[in-house]
């Protein structure tokens, strides 16, 4: 049986083809995709020659999945701590139980892409203290942007020590890109770390969760297909001005579509960007972007088809989701059974 | 666009290495024969490599970067490892920075507001056309300004190696536009880098941004008005993108050209090689 994506809207399949199909049942195909999309990830984000010195397999789990997500990780965990601290201590580890707080909600609720939250129920009320002043540990994304058309409301219910006004809300599926605007060449998340804590570990980490079948099957899909429509939406005409790349003549420096993604011949993928109403989005965001959601989609067909193989309780989530359209899957794989 | 003077650049020869021509290209360069002296009218169009990647390069491409774009470190410290010259990638970033805020095509001279740059690169050329190896494309170099990530000026950009292997210098049948190539630029680059190094008194780290902008500057204008404010936009360069140069684990105190393997194989090692005919 194939599945069928189609549920989520007729362009969510062409989605997921932007990435090679794969089928969780044979270990080739996992042992080529999943690196492969380690090393997308390690390239854009620039941890690849952590990526390359990691081992190959983790001792620790005999799941390759949860070995390569391990092994991911740990590198860009060595990459953080390589770095320069991009936060004050105190907000790092604000963000840290910040996080810790919003990924198990949105897990429990289906909604772990984009995770909302009033923050003042949140740990120290997501502020942290410097200088004598109370600052709100995450930036405020209340404006139209390429996720979403803004979140104005609901107000914070009790009165928040450092402004907020707003819900906060995190697209962390497509971390450190987690913003509906600042879509910049380094995203906001990569500059989660301290010295002593990397909350950014913990926003990657939700990317990789997003890639084993168990959790990719607990996020609602109907939540990504909202929000990569509304990215497509705003996107399309950008990239649809680009002139489209061919091989041999292409112009240095220039701005290329290659399918739905983009190419900078001889030049920056980082410094060249597209500029809209809904601001300035770098082409290599835009990339990782497009390819969070392609590899989603690509995960969740995977995981559709070898169903009957995962663990009973990952298949008993499925079948009670609140996600009308796994569920239709999930009866015609026990159907086709 | 920043203004990027080289006063000396070089040349170098060129060996090995993979690099692709486009149809356009060989056809162009088939017909104008440099020997001849008569200006192609249309400049082929070069394809070399792609920029270098992670794997390419051992050097660490996460510490001390700052802000530099993650896809370009691989070349600077590319430049750094081939040129042998420790501490050059992120000195190179800063430069590049200022030069041409890490676009490979920024030119200066292009536009109708800049003809002290087509000014300066007429001169470049016309000062040094009867001393160095004539180049194919010189009269489109002498109205190209300067550009490329490290804003070199087109005629002694072409020139590049000329002081080390005179007429073997490996971009003298080159396009300007070649300096739009981050591989091509990285070259030239690393080459004056050396040369600075290795042929003026460079006490410090922003010596070698003093001498980019002119190598006189380290000598008769050392101490001058020009030299210390050259000095100071260096320093809040490297600041803003987020490189110390302080951090002796990535950047000497002073960098040291003395392992330098010789521009034909630095040209080899960034470049690869340019087509035969154009060679």
């Amino acid at each position: 049986m194939t599945p069928d994506l189609r549920c989520y809207g007729d362009d969510i399949q062409s989605v997921a083809d932007l990435v090679p199909d794969f089928d969780l049942r044979s270990p080739m195909d996992v042992e080529s995709w999943y690196p492969r999309e380690w090393q997308a990830i390690a390239d854009t984000l620039g941890f690849a020659q952590q990526l390359a010195a990691a081992p190959r397999a983790m001792p620790t789990t005999p799941d390759r999945i949860t070995a390569m997500t391990l092994v991911g990780l740990m590198a860009f965990e060595h990459a953080l701590r390589a770095g320069r601290p991009g936060v004050p201590e105190s907000q790092a580890r604000v963000q840290s139980a910040v996080l810790q707080a919003m990924t198990a909600t949105g897990l429990e609720r289906g909604e772990l892409w984009r995770v909302t939250a009033d923050p003042t129920t949140l740990a120290t009320g997501a502020c942290y203290a410097e200088g004598g002043r109370s600052l709100r540990a995450f930036y405020p994304d209340t404006a139209p942007g390429y996720f979403g058309d803004g979140w104005n409301g609901p107000p914070p219910r009790a009165e928040s020590a450092c402004g907020w006004q707003t819900p906060l809300v995190l697209h962390l599926g497509t971390f450190p890109w987690v913003y509906s605007s600042r879509l910049g060449h380094i995203g906001p998340g990569a500059r989660w770390a301290s010295s002593a804590s990397q909350p950014a570990l913990e926003g990657l980490h939700v990317v990789a969760s997003l890639l084993e079948p168990a959790t990719n099957l607990r996020q609602d899909a109907r939540q990504v297909a909202a929000i990569y429509r509304h990215f497509a939406t705003h996107t399309a005409p950008l990239v649809a001005a680009l002139p489209s790349f061919q091989p041999g003549r292409a112009e240095a420096g220039r701005l290329y579509r290659r399918g739905r993604f983009l190419l900078a011949h001889q030049g920056s993928l980082h410094v060249a960007a597209l500029d809209g109403p809904r601001g300035r989005l770098a082409a290599s965001a835009y990339n990782y972007i497009l390819r969070r959601f392609a590899s989603f989609f690509a995960v969740r067909r995977a995981a559709l088809r070898s169903l009957a193989t995962l663990p009973f309780e990952v298949q008993r989530r499925a079948a009670t989701s609140a996600d009308p359209c796994l569920r239709q899957q999930v009866e015609g794989v026990a159907r086709a059974s | 666009m920043r203004r990027g003077i080289w006063m000396a650049l070089g040349a170098t020869a060129g060996i090995g290495g993979a690099l692709l021509v486009s149809r356009r290209a060989s056809a162009a360069s088939a017909a104008s024969p440099a020997a001849s002296g008569a200006t192609p009218e249309t400049p082929p169009t070069i394809e070399l490599a792609g920029l270098p990647r992670a794997a390419d390069v051992s050097g660490d491409l996460v510490r001390n970067w700052g802000e530099t774009p993650v896809d370009l470190r691989p070349l600077f410290m590319l430049a750094e490892e081939t040129a042998r010259i420790r501490g050059a990638s992120r000195v190179l970033a800063v430069i590049a920075y200022r030069e041409s805020r890490f676009v490979t095509t920024a030119q200066n001279g292009n536009a109708a507001g800049e003809q002290d740059e087509r000014d300066s690169s007429r001169d470049a050329y016309n000062n040094r056309k009867a001393s160095n190896p004539p180049l194919r494309y010189g009269e489109q170099a002498a109205a190209f300004g300067s550009g490329g990530l490290f804003g070199a000026l087109a005629p002694y950009f072409l020139w590049t190696g000329v002081p080390e292997v005179g007429d073997k210098a490996p971009l003298l049948g080159a396009p300007p536009s070649l300096v739009f190539q981050p591989r091509a630029a990285a070259f030239g680059a690393a080459v004056y880098m050396q040369r600075l190094l290795k042929q003026y008194r460079v006490d410090d780290i922003p010596d070698i941004k003093v001498g980019w902008a002119n190598p006189g500057l380290l000598g008769k204008g050392r101490g001058g008005e020009t030299y210390l404010s050259v000095r100071k936009r260096f320093l809040e360069d490297a600041k803003t993108v987020g490189i110390d140069l302080a951090d002796t684990n990535t950047i000497p105190a002073k960098l040291d050209a003395s392992a330098w393997p010789g521009v034909p194989a630095v040209f080899a090692g960034l470049v690869g090689a340019l087509p035969k005919d154009l060679a």
